[in-house]
């Protein structure tokens, strides 16, 4: 049976029905809905950097903790208003990201995922270590935002904060792999030395898309102590960065509808598996291999083909070589959690 | 006065000299061709024009300015466009998108510009959008303005890459031997399409070829290379008459279809 659905249409259905989720959920369901939206915002960060700029980074995680630890500890510590300390956070992670521009410029593939693979460990054993800043691996109780003047609880305030930050970092995503920078970006991924030669400056266009994937993660990461009320070092760990990499990958690298559905389709696998903490891993890990191997253009490239009206204009696909470039990645890191004797 | 030269360059690699002491220059509105065995450094010769590899003595300059050791993107910003001897269309844009990104240097809008969908970002994207329906005209390749670039023919990525290389309106292009692999009807049509390169846009051309009779064909003036050093320069038939040519690259009996390896 042929589906006629828009990409478009979906998006908007599937933001009406988080949008009216608030009405109808309880406060478990509430809190799903919001943890969709946060990696929603996550994938949709991580894809621009790796999905369209090509940048095989693996520091996602340690931005997404960046933010969050920065929101956080500027409120606990300083006493900041949560309104002040949430951007705070994210330009903090965006700065820092920023700075993974520079590895970028000599080295890729691989051996960039190695390098920041090594700065997101590194990130994660200051959160563990540093107890004198980070309070150490315990974490901390952060306390919520007030919506009280709205006469809202602050899960529910936060939800919606979270569903206006999501759709408006969305369009911004969408329109931004529509410009002249989202070329530059796909250039830049296809075929560096021509890209060049065309006059796109890989500098510039490297550190924006760090920046860019930086803030977007930071941006989740502000809003994650707001929403859990708490942060500590796991919430940020390798298996962290495992997930987002398997949302681009099972909605569909180069696809900003792809990180929405891989988004929300990995939060419900995730929350379906909770119980069972185990096996979370090993389904992730599975998950993301059997993408790689067998559909490595993701649910989106399913969608395009059986889906007649679906037609994500100028969708974006990394070609074979890129793909196996990251799918040696994929390995690298699967082996190294293993290898990490946890 | 000359729009490209390049002085006194060498470039090792390790210990393989892969140029030694090059001198050319290439006048405004000329086509100038450059042959040589596998080997002989043109590709080298290329990248350190257009900024890929620095050479570690000489100069280059293009419209009268030092270029030596500049980033290709800057160099391109001076007018300077270039093929490649392998296709490098971007394969994950479609056609049209790729020449959209030729332009790239004529635009100038950024993230904030695409965010907000200003006017004169939305002008600017209408304008490309143009210009790039109008070099596929250029090239007759306008009813595959929707294609992804991986699902060209090889003979048309070339095609393809030449309108993007062009569409900038640059001033000098290189050339990457543009006929490798083209069947004989093909390489007729870029014989057709260089002409017109220069006669219409009155782009100056640097072409690395190897088919000879393309060269001889169009160009006004052929360099020949060897191991890294230029061996010989000048009009078409003089190169054909050249002993020295003819032993080291055609073949010592002369005989273009059984060329020296």
């Amino acid at each position: 049976m042929r589906v006629i659905v828009s990409h478009r249409a979906f998006l908007i259905v599937l933001f009406a029905a988080l949008a009216v989720l608030p009405v109808v959920a309880n406060q478990y369901t509430l809190f799903v809905g919001n943890l969709m939206m946060l990696y929603i915002i996550l994938a949709l960060g991580l894809n621009l950097l790796v999905g369209f700029a090509g940048q095989l980074a693996f520091a996602n995680a340690a931005m997404y903790g960046i933010g969050a630890y920065g929101a956080a500890l500027l409120q606990v510590r300083l006493g900041w208003s949560y309104w002040i300390a949430a951007p705070c956070g994210a330009v903090l992670a965006m700065a820092i990201g920023t700075l993974l521009a520079f590895p970028a410029l000599r080295l890729s593939g691989i051996y960039l995922a190695l390098a920041t693979l090594a700065f997101a460990q590194f990130t994660q054993w200051v959160l563990l270590h540093w107890n004198s800043v980070t309070l150490g691996a315990g974490g901390f109780p952060v306390p919520q935002p007030e919506f009280s003047a709205l006469g809202m609880s602050p899960d529910r305030g936060i939800y919606y904060v979270s569903w206006i930050v999501t759709v408006v970092l969305l369009a911004f995503a969408w329109r931004v792999v529509r410009s002249r920078v989202g070329r530059a970006f796909v250039a830049m991924r296809d075929r560096e030395m021509a890209a060049q030669a065309l006059g796109v400056d890989l500098l510039r266009y490297k550190a924006m898309a760090f920046a860019l994937s930086g803030f977007y993660a930071g941006t989740a990461g502000a809003l994650y102590p707001a929403v859990l009320a708490y942060v500590s070092p796991e919430g940020f760990d390798l298996f962290q960065m495992v997930l987002h990499k398997a949302m681009i990958v099972v909605g569909g690298m180069g696809s900003i509808a792809g990180s929405v559905i891989g988004a929300s389709l990995l939060v419900y696998l995730l929350e379906v598996l909770r119980q069972f903490k185990a096996t979370q891993e090993i389904a992730f890990g599975a998950l993301l291999l059997t993408f790689v191997l067998f559909q490595p253009r993701g649910l989106v490239e399913f969608l395009k083909r059986y889906a007649p009206g679906w037609a994500e204009p100028l969708h974006y696909a990394a070609d074979r070589e890129s793909l196996s470039d990251i799918t040696a990645a994929e390995e690298l890191v699967a082996g190294s959690r293993g290898g990490a004797g946890r | 006065m000359s729009a490209l030269a390049v002085t006194n360059v060498s470039v090792a690699f390790g210990g393989v000299h892969a140029l030694s002491d090059v001198s050319l220059a290439v006048d405004a509105g000329q086509i100038v061709g450059v042959i040589g065995p596998n080997g002989a450094g043109k590709t080298t010769l290329l990248n350190v024009v257009c900024g890929v590899s620095r050479p570690d003595r000489g100069d280059v300059t293009l419209h009268d300015i030092v270029v030596t050791g500049w980033k290709p993107n800057r160099i391109a910003g001076l007018g300077l466009g270039r093929t490649f001897q392998t296709s490098q269309l971007f394969p994950g844009m479609t056609v049209l998108e790729n020449l959209m990104t030729g332009l790239h240097l004529r635009g100038r809008s950024g993230l904030l510009a695409a965010a907000f969908r200003t006017p004169s970002m939305k002008r600017e994207e209408a304008e490309m959008r143009g210009r790039a329906l109008a070099a596929l005209d250029f090239v007759g390749m306008r009813a595959f303005a929707d294609r992804r670039g991986a699902a060209l023919s090889f003979g048309q990525q070339r095609v393809v890459e030449i309108a993007r290389a062009l569409i900038g309106d640059p001033t000098v292009v290189l050339l990457d031997e543009p006929a490798v692999g083209l069947s004989l009807p093909r390489v007729a049509e870029l014989d057709t399409l260089v002409r017109r390169i220069r006669d219409e846009r009155g782009v100056t051309l640097l072409m690395i070829e190897h088919v000879i009779r393309l060269v001889m064909g169009v160009s006004d003036r052929v360099i020949v290379m060897n191991s890294g050093h230029k061996i010989a320069e000048g009009p078409p038939d003089d190169i054909r008459r050249n002993p020295d040519v003819v032993e080291a690259y055609l073949g010592r009996h002369g005989d273009a279809r059984h060329p020296a390896p």
